[in-house]
Order: C-alpha cells, then structure tokens, then sequence
C-alpha cells in the first residue's frame, strides 16, 4: 500500500503523556474512562426497544396486500392489537425523545451555551477530511486511515442527526395519524395525506438506511467494533484504549484538565459476567431482528428496481 | 402455533360438532324440490344441461340444492322471480329477454322500498332509465340464487370485490389508506365503500344529496369520526400516488421520499458494504 499523504495521522498516534491525575485515578481504581452514562444508556435501551415494536407492528400496515404480512399481522393478533402496541411503543420513543431534550438543555446550562465546537454532534471540517479518507480507502486509492477522532465521529453524527429529523418527522406524522380529527379542526385534510406519505416512507429510512446500514453496521459489523460496542452496556472502557481510539477527547480533556470527570472504576468481575450473558441475548435477539431487517431492505429494494 | 390458530382451530372444532349434530334435521327440513319447484328440477337438477347468455355472462342452467340450501330465498318458489315460465320445455317467447324484464321488476315486487331508492340512485338511473347494462341491477351486487343477507360478515367482506369490477381503480386507491390496508388485514370493521357511498341510493358526489358530496361529507365521515369537519373530511381518499394527475401535492411528496430512500440506501449501502470488504480484504476481522 502506498504511503499515506494526508493530514491524517496513522497508526503511532503521539498521545500526549499520560497526566498525574490518571495516575492518582488508577491508583484509587479508577482506570476506565466513561463513555456512555446509566441514563444514556438506559435511553439507548428503550429506544432499541421501543423501535423494534414499533417497526416490527407498523411494517406489515406499509406492505397490506403482501401474504407474509397479513401471516405476520395474524401471529400479533390483527391490527386493532398492532395499533395498541404502535402507540404504546410510540409513547416509550416520545419519553426518550422527551428525556433527549432534557438532558441537552442541561448540557446547553452547564457548557454555558457551548452547543457546538470539539466534542459536539456538530459536524465539523475534521468530519468531512474523516468521510474523504475512508472513501479514498474503501475505493483502494489510499491505505487505512486512523482516523484522529473526538468524541464522535463522522459516521456517529450522521446517525445522529439522521435520527432527530427521523424521529421528529415520524412523532408530528404519527400524532397526526393518531388524531387526524384534531388535525383536521386546525389543518388542511391534504396534510393527513402528507402524513401518510411521511410516516411510511419514514419508516423505510429509519430501518432500512438509519438501522440496518448505518448504526448495526457502525456500532456492531465494522471490523473495529466486532461484534459490539461493549461501552453501550459496560459504560466505559480502559483509559488507553479509549485514547487511542479518540485521541482528540482525551488530548483535549488533558490540556483543558477535564480528565478527571470521566475516569470511573470497571464493572466488577462478577458483574460484567452476568451483563455479558444478559447482553449476549440482546444482542443476539438484535441480529437476528437485523438479519430480518436486512433481507427486508433487500426485498424492498428488489421492488423497487422491479418496477422499472 | 400462535395462540389464535389454536383458538381458530377449536371453535372450528365446536362448530363441526354442532353441524353433525344439526345436519340431518337441516337436511330433512329444507328440499329445494318442495312444492311446485319439483316440476322445475326434475329438467333443471341434471348436470348437463348446457349454458345459456345471460347479460353477457354464460350461466349454467342446472341448478342444484346446494346453491340455495344458505340462501336467504331458498324457501321461494323458482317462479317467484322466473315468472311466466311454464312447466315444460321453455319456449323462446319465455326466454328472450326475460332478464331484461325480470331486472326491473322480480325483484322490487317484495323489496319495493329498496327498489324505489336504487331507481333514484345514480346505477338505478342508468338501468331503469337508460337501459344502460353495464350499470349494476339488483342480482349483480347481491348474486341471483344464492342470495346472502348483507348484514352477513361474508357480504361485508365482499363488497370491495363487487365494486372493484367496475370501479377497479377507486379499490386500488382506497387500499393505500389506512381503511384498505386494515380491511386487507382482515378487520371488517373498518369503513367499506358502502359506509361512505352508501348502496341503493348511491349518487355521484357533484349530486348535492349524495353521502359524499360537499353538503353530506363531513356527517358521512362523522358517523365513526366523531369530530369530523370540514377540514378533516376534505382528507383525499382516492389518490394514486404514483402520478401527478391524481394529485400533485402528495405525488411531489412521495418522489421526493423515493429519490430521499434511494440517494441514502445507495450511499449507506456502498459505505458498509465497501468497509466490510476491506475490512476482510486487510484482515482486520483476525483478532489476538
């Protein structure tokens, strides 16, 4: 492979020494750095949830007039009880959503206001040298990038924002549809229409491209992350792998003295244990349901060069 | 097996039981040949007695107890509807042009009322009034011998098929809407053509008396949609997304979401797909 020319730096990241108050941390246990916290993770797992019931209930409304749909609506006992679950689904996405907003105003009070900038969902010129490189590499014209990550990369914050237009679309359609009475007394009846035509294909997006391409690929199949992100259950992971793999959090953390915050103890031996076995299950349960999820999309997409 | 099958299949079960108890008494009780039919079928029950053009359509002229024995007329007299037939072999006086007769007057002899609004109606217009015969007489939607009662789930769950053969695209249309596509998956309870529209007295929705007109709408739409109102019911039942002359608006919609699917599945499709085959091209699936 040819050398590498860019301005990204390669595998021998120079990490800066690793600062006194790591070392005091260590000493005290605490040697992992935090990822994700309980309440992101526990927003995470009703999402996860709460997405898989409302696809697999709201997927065979979409396709009617297909016979493994009207076979699937009979095994969730007909669309009058496909309904209930929706909304009940829908009211768990809504708290998340809720809890989501919540937790960035808070963000928002204590950054005094800082809403983008190193470390942020915003994307940044960094993200877009990131995408150019990978592409340069998976068309063979440059050898792997390591790429010099912050806290999320390119890929996280296209999920990211891919989602919140999503989830956005998909709660004002899906209130619409839910009560188009009450949409009809202020809106034109065109726009439950427009609801219809949003919800549904809204719906495609968020599985096919937002789920089964971009975040099971990114967060489980990606040869880095194979076959999971363990940080999404654990919560963090050991310091040095972590400032390894984003190098420009913890660098930035060192310089602005911040390291400290984000240091914790593992999960206890025992405890990682019983989390790998309840985890193993739902992460298996996850990929079979993507595995269905995919050849879904490969149908849909068959469909769809078909009718050409 | 899902909980419903087992259900389905043990009222199955039940319902054989009381239908080899009940059978032999319902056998014993009805006989299509009582009466005065006995003459009709001893020409009309052998099985090969050829067709005969009826409205356009080849009818067979055997007729057997099993096509009346749910009908709700199966206790009338065959002459009650084939009136002026006698007992011999039919003449072409009887036959010509029986049914166009028979159309506009079997019928409505013991269902005058219902008679009366379809004659008002925009089909009934058209057959008493112009002798148009594509429009529907009477047997078209509620068949001729076995005749089921429209209150029966069966006649329910029939209807979008009776009107689809006419009106093939509005029953394309209204199985993109959330009362199709429920009515697909098998709950009747949702709104059928006739909720709306209506059936003997059925106009056209420029006629001011229709169910579906500007005047009636927002009631029709009330009768289930308890807050309907203008707005609400002027919700577009029949379009057909895939061209722009139903209409433009949602037409615009759905293309924009089909270049918005295909330009992201394309892209997010390439990016794994190309990251995977690297991945395993460089190895770096091989681990410790």
């Amino acid at each position: 492979m040819a050398s590498v020319e860019s301005d990204l730096r390669d595998e021998g990241v120079a990490l800066e020494p690793v600062p006194q108050v790591a070392h005091r941390a260590a000493a005290a246990g605490r040697t992992h750095f935090r990822r994700f916290t309980a309440f992101q993770r526990w927003v995470h797992f009703f999402i996860m949830v709460s997405f898989s019931i409302l696809v697999l209930t709201g997927m065979p409304l979409k396709y009617s007039d297909q016979a493994w749909a009207q076979t699937w609506m009979g095994v969730i006992g007909g669309v009058q009880n496909a309904g209930v679950f929706h909304r009940f689904a829908a009211m768990i996405m809504v708290s998340c959503v809720i809890c989501m907003l919540g937790f960035f105003v808070l963000v928002l009070f204590k950054s005094k206001g800082r809403f983008w900038g190193p470390g942020t969902m915003v994307p940044n010129w960094q993200d877009y040298q990131d995408l150019k490189a990978m592409l340069g590499w998976f068309v063979g014209k440059r050898s792997r990038p390591h790429l010099h990550l912050d806290r999320y990369a390119y890929y996280e914050k296209g999920e990211f924002w891919a989602a919140s237009a999503g989830v956005s679309i998909m709660c004002v359609t899906g209130a619409i549809l839910w009560y188009p009475e009450v949409a009809g007394r202020y809106l034109p009846g065109i726009v439950i229409n427009f609801a219809l035509v949003n919800h549904s294909g809204g719906a495609l997006l968020a599985m096919g491209f937002v789920v089964v391409f971009w975040h099971f690929f990114h967060a489980h199949l990606r040869p880095e992350t194979f076959p999971m992100d363990k940080a999404m259950y654990a919560g963090g992971l050991p310091l040095e792998e972590y400032a390894h793999e984003r190098p420009l959090e913890y660098e930035r953390r060192v310089r602005e003295g911040t390291l400290e915050e984000v240091l914790v103890a593992p999960v206890s031996e025992r405890r990682m244990k019983i989390q790998n076995v309840v985890w193993w299950i739902i992460t298996g349960a996850a990929l079979l349901l993507w595995a269905v999820f995919s050849l879904f999309v490969v149908w849909v997409a068959s469909l769809w060069i078909g009718s050409f | 097996m899902t909980p419903r099958t087992v259900l389905t299949a043990a009222l199955g079960l039940a319902l054989l039981a009381v239908v080899a108890v009940a059978a032999p008494a319902g056998a014993a009780e009805f006989d299509l040949a009582q009466g005065a039919n006995g003459r009709c079928l001893e020409c009309h029950e052998k099985p090969d007695l050829g067709t005969i053009e009826v409205n356009g359509e080849q009818k067979s002229l055997t007729v057997t107890g099993d096509t009346f024995h749910d009908s709700v007329h199966s206790r009338l007299d065959c002459t009650a509807c084939h009136s002026g037939f006698q007992a011999r072999e039919h003449t072409a006086e009887e036959t010509e042009g029986w049914y166009e007769q028979a159309k506009l007057t079997a019928c409505g002899d013991c269902h005058a009322d219902q008679f009366a609004m379809y004659r008002g109606s925009f089909h009934g217009g058209l057959v008493v009034g112009q002798n148009d015969s594509r429009a529907p007489s009477c047997s078209d939607c509620h068949g001729s011998h076995r005749i089921i009662s429209p209150r029966a789930p069966e006649f329910r769950e029939s209807v979008l098929d009776m009107c689809g053969r006419c009106h093939g695209e509005k029953s394309e249309t209204y199985l993109d809407t959330y009362h199709g596509k429920s009515f697909n998956m098998g709950e009747t309870s949702t709104a059928v053509c006739t909720d709306c529209h209506g059936y003997h007295e059925i106009l056209p929705a420029s006629n001011p008396d229709s169910t579906v007109s500007k005047q009636n709408v927002v009631a029709t739409c009330g009768k289930c949609h308890e807050s309907s109102s203008a707005r609400f019911a002027s919700f577009l039942v029949h379009v057909d997304r895939s061209t722009p002359h139903s209409s433009l608006w949602v037409w615009l919609m759905e293309m924009s979401h089909s270049i918005l699917i295909g330009v992201l599945f394309a892209f997010g499709g390439l990016h794994c797909f190309l990251y995977f085959y690297r991945g395993l091209r460089e190895g770096l699936y091989q681990r410790g």
